[in-house]
This record gives C-alpha cells, sequence and structure tokens, in this order.
C-alpha cells in the first residue's frame, strides 16, 4: 500500500475545483429537474442556477459566496498514508481562503471570532473509517451550506410515533419540508440518518447525503424503497427551486440505518442544498485516481 | 408580472408597486448586514448615536461577499443572499430606521410582514447558491464597517447597477410567497393521508 500518495498541492487543487463548480451528478439532476419543471417562475430559477455554475467554472469564482463547513471521510485500510492528511487539508483550506475561493466563514462557536483563514477547533471535521482489506484510499470531502442547516429536525421517534407503515415518519420528513420551505436553498437533498442514539442518527444523516451520488440506489431494500418514496412525496409538496413555489424541491432522499435500542428510534433529517460543493477520489497503489460522482457513473 | 428598474434610495411610492411575482434590478448603493451587523446597528439605535450610513430609503442585502483586497480598497469576487430568518428578530427596528427593501433568501415571517405593512417595505428573494451572476451586478466596494467583526459580518457598501434580478416575494401589504407556499404544502400532506 505504500504506493498510494497524496500530495498538498493535489488536495489544493482537489479543494479548488470543489469549491469553484458542483458536483457532476448533481448537474445531471439539476437538468433533469429543469426540463420536467413546469411551473415558469422554477423554470427561471433553475435555469439561472445552472448558468451560475457555467460562470463560476468559465470565471474561476466561487460557485455560492458561503464555502459551509467543511468535512472529510477518509476510508482506508492499516498502513495507508492518512497521517499528515488533516494538516494538508487545513493548510489549504488556509490557501484557497487567501485566494478567495473561500470565503472566511469559520469562527469560534461562542465568542464569535473569526481568525479569517478557516482555521478553528475541530475544522475540518475529519471523519476516518478503517475499512480492513479497501484496495484503495477515499477521500471525500464536503462544503455543506449552513443554510440548509436551519431546516434540520433531529427526534427521537418511538414504536408508537413511527407508527403503521412507517406513516409517522414519513410525516416528519414532510412536514420538515415544508416548515423549512426556502430556507436550505432548494432543490434541496434530504439526508436521513436513522437509529443508534441521537448522535448516531445525525452523523449518518450528514454522511448519507454528502458521500452517496445522488443517483445511486440504497444496496438495502427497505431503506431504496423508502428513498424512492419520500422523494416521490417531497416532489408533491410544491416547495419548488428557493422555496418559492415549483415542482422540483428535492433532487435525492438518502437513507442511513444502525440498530438501535427496542425503546427508542433517532432520527435526523438533514438538508443539504443544491450547491453540492464536494469532491471523491480514490487513489490505488498503482497510483491511479479514480474521482467519484461522475456524469457517466450512472 | 411586472419589471421594476429603481434607483436608491427609493420611496413608499416606490414600494407600494411592488406586487408578489415582480421582478425588481436595483441601482445604486446598497448595503450587507448580516446577524453581527444587525447587532450594530440596534446597539448604535439603543444609545441613539449615529448610524455609519443613511439607512432612509435604502436596500440592506442579506449577504457577506468574498471580497480581496484591492490595494487600499477591495474587489468583490462574489456575493449572494444568506437566510434572512436569522434576521427576523431586528424586523421591526430595520423598518423604523426607514429600510425599504431586503433582499435575501427563503423569507421572513409574521414580525416582517407586519413591519412591512406598518413601515412600507418589501423583501426581494434572491437566486441562492447564486454569487458569480448575482456578483455580476456589483460595481465597485465603497467601503465596510465594522469588518473586525470578520469578512461576511461586516456591513458591506455596495456600488450597483442593474442589481438583480430579484423577485418580490413579500409586499408591504402582508403577503407572502412562503406563506402561500408553505399553506398549499400542508394541504397536500394532508391530502396524502397524512
Amino acid at each position: 500500500m505504500s504506493g498510494v500518495k497524496v500530495s498538498y498541492e493535489d488536495i489544493v487543487e482537489l479543494i479548488h475545483k470543489g469549491c469553484t463548480g458542483i458536483s457532476a451528478d448533481v448537474q445531471v439532476l439539476m437538468r433533469r429537474a429543469l426540463e420536467r419543471e413546469t411551473v415558469p417562475s422554477a423554470r427561471v430559477m433553475l435555469q439561472t442556477m445552472l448558468d451560475n455554475v457555467a460562470m463560476a467554472g468559465r470565471l474561476d469564482k466561487p460557485v455560492c459566496q458561503s464555502p459551509g463547513f467543511p468535512t472529510v471521510w477518509v476510508r482506508y485500510d492499516d498502513g495507508m498514508p492518512v497521517a499528515g492528511l488533516r494538516e494538508h487539508i487545513q493548510k489549504a483550506l488556509a490557501e484557497c481562503t487567501a485566494k478567495g475561493y473561500i470565503r472566511p466563514s469559520i469562527v469560534h462557536s461562542l465568542t464569535r471570532n473569526n481568525p479569517g483563514d478557516s482555521s478553528g477547533e475541530g475544522v475540518p471535521n475529519m471523519e476516518y473509517r478503517l475499512v480492513p482489506g479497501l484496495p484503495y484510499l477515499e477521500i471525500i470531502a464536503s462544503f455543506k451550506g449552513c443554510g440548509a442547516e436551519l431546516g434540520n429536525a433531529s427526534v427521537i421517534m418511538t414504536t408508537a410515533t413511527l407508527g403503521k407503515d412507517l406513516s409517522g415518519l414519513k410525516k416528519l420528513v414532510l412536514e420538515t419540508v415544508v416548515k423549512a420551505g426556502g430556507i436550505p436553498c432548494p432543490p434541496s437533498a434530504l439526508g436521513i440518518g436513522i437509529g443508534g442514539q441521537m448522535d448516531v442518527a445525525s452523523k449518518l444523516s450528514r454522511e448519507a447525503v454528502s458521500t452517496r451520488d445522488w443517483r445511486d440506489t440504497n444496496p438495502d431494500p427497505l431503506l431504496a424503497a423508502l428513498e424512492t418514496e419520500l422523494l416521490d412525496s417531497v416532489n408533491k409538496l410544491g416547495v419548488g427551486p428557493a422555496g418559492i413555489g415549483g415542482d422540483t424541491t428535492t433532487l435525492a432522499v438518502k437513507i442511513a440505518h444502525a440498530a438501535t435500542h427496542t425503546a427508542i428510534c433517532p432520527v435526523t433529517v438533514n438538508f443539504h442544498c443544491w450547491v453540492a460543493r464536494r469532491f471523491g477520489v480514490r487513489i490505488y497503489p498503482d497510483g491511479t485516481v479514480q474521482h467519484l460522482f461522475q456524469e457517466g457513473d450512472y | 408580472m411586472a419589471e421594476h428598474h429603481l434607483t436608491l434610495p427609493v420611496t413608499d411610492a416606490d414600494i407600494e408597486k411592488l406586487a408578489l411575482g415582480d421582478s425588481v434590478y436595483l441601482d445604486g448603493i446598497v448595503y450587507t448586514a448580516r446577524d453581527m451587523a444587525h447587532m450594530e446597528i440596534r446597539a448604535l439605535a439603543e444609545k441613539g448615536q449615529p448610524l455609519p450610513e443613511p439607512l432612509a430609503g435604502s436596500a440592506v442585502f442579506h449577504a457577506g461577499p468574498v471580497a480581496l483586497k484591492d490595494g487600499d480598497g477591495w474587489r468583490l469576487n462574489v456575493i449572494g443572499p444568506t437566510t434572512s430568518m436569522r434576521m427576523e428578530p431586528y424586523a421591526d427596528l430595520i423598518g423604523r430606521l426607514g429600510v425599504k427593501l431586503i433582499i435575501g433568501k427563503g423569507g421572513m415571517f409574521d414580525d416582517s410582514k407586519a413591519a412591512f405593512q406598518r413601515y412600507t417595505q418589501a423583501y426581494l428573494q434572491a437566486a441562492p447558491g447564486c454569487a458569480v451572476q448575482i456578483g455580476a451586478g456589483v460595481r465597485a466596494i465603497k467601503g465596510v464597517h465594522w469588518l473586525e467583526n470578520g469578512m461576511p459580518e461586516g456591513m458591506w457598501v455596495l456600488e450597483v447597477k442593474d442589481f438583480g434580478p430579484f423577485i418580490v416575494t413579500m409586499d408591504c401589504r402582508g403577503h407572502s410567497v412562503y406563506d402561500d407556499v408553505r399553506a398549499a404544502g400542508r394541504q397536500a400532506i394532508a391530502a396524502m393521508g397524512y
């Protein structure tokens, strides 16, 4: 595994590209949404969003002024070079901030002091996953906007409140989307974390929406069916792009599950805005680099 | 759906012409203000001290730019709207200070609706996440106050031309697109049998 290498320059370029575009899978879904959208003002909104992405790429500027909050998932096998990764990413965040690709938006949670270089305790949030036998090192970084966070909901459900055929869970998701309206910058994607205790459900919700391709199918048939049903139902609510009405409310629903205690069912509904700034790479021992979330993958 | 080209500062008569769904382009000076700038404004207003900029007839943009230092001044890279609900606690104060237009995203709530009717104001929805397109309407950064609160939280003074389009989503008569959309959404949930 010693062939796996990640240079500082690679990380800078991945973050730079990640913040001046949106991932290709989401561009595909946005274009499909525009083809289907019937409300004129919603069509204008979607077209403006797609035009803005094109302008950002052409002019080498950030798609959105807010870089959101960075979380990085690292999946690796024993012996892979993950030790210096956090420091590389921290330094690259500072460099991309100085160059205007990232607005300095990270503050101390209580004093609200902004150091000006996107640094701070726990930034970026690193999520390491040791996967024995994994033939590559996978790095997925997500810059998720924080307006979306303002619509999130965490609830400890129970056997009774889950309801018959999960009607209570489905109602919670639909009501959360209506209440949030335009706040999470729709068309959104929903990450839904279910299980464990509150902390587990919350982490799963973010991992589901940030690390999966928004066009993929959940390998668990129960969750796949639930994702399909919820996506269909949410898009009947009429919230629309920017929350001002339309057919396109949500581009994807991604659910992650863990078992829980018989007394509870923790659920977190986690919004992602349409501006999916992220990158994913798999680096193999022979030096091959595979990029995730690409146009032709599905 | 009318299209309006307004020059700042605007008058009550300008605001009364705006109806839900209309599009608006702005010329003149626009001030950004997010959470911390609103706190600073409140602190000065409560002490009876002058504000750093004249807000009568103005447009306040819920936004923080990506700006790059350029000699003694600043150059805009991009700018777009932030979530307006966080500024809801300042609804009446902002109306009392004479702000006529609020530009943001996601809309505002009942206190703002009341203020919009009392002080003749309107809310303009900017395309969320479209910071390059929106930034193209900014001609120059004329100054910044309270930069010690961080780049997003300063009050940036922007000279704008053909700035928009923004969509009127809350008017001065108590109408709100967001209320209508939420009511329809709740009906849809009920129709699904939940």
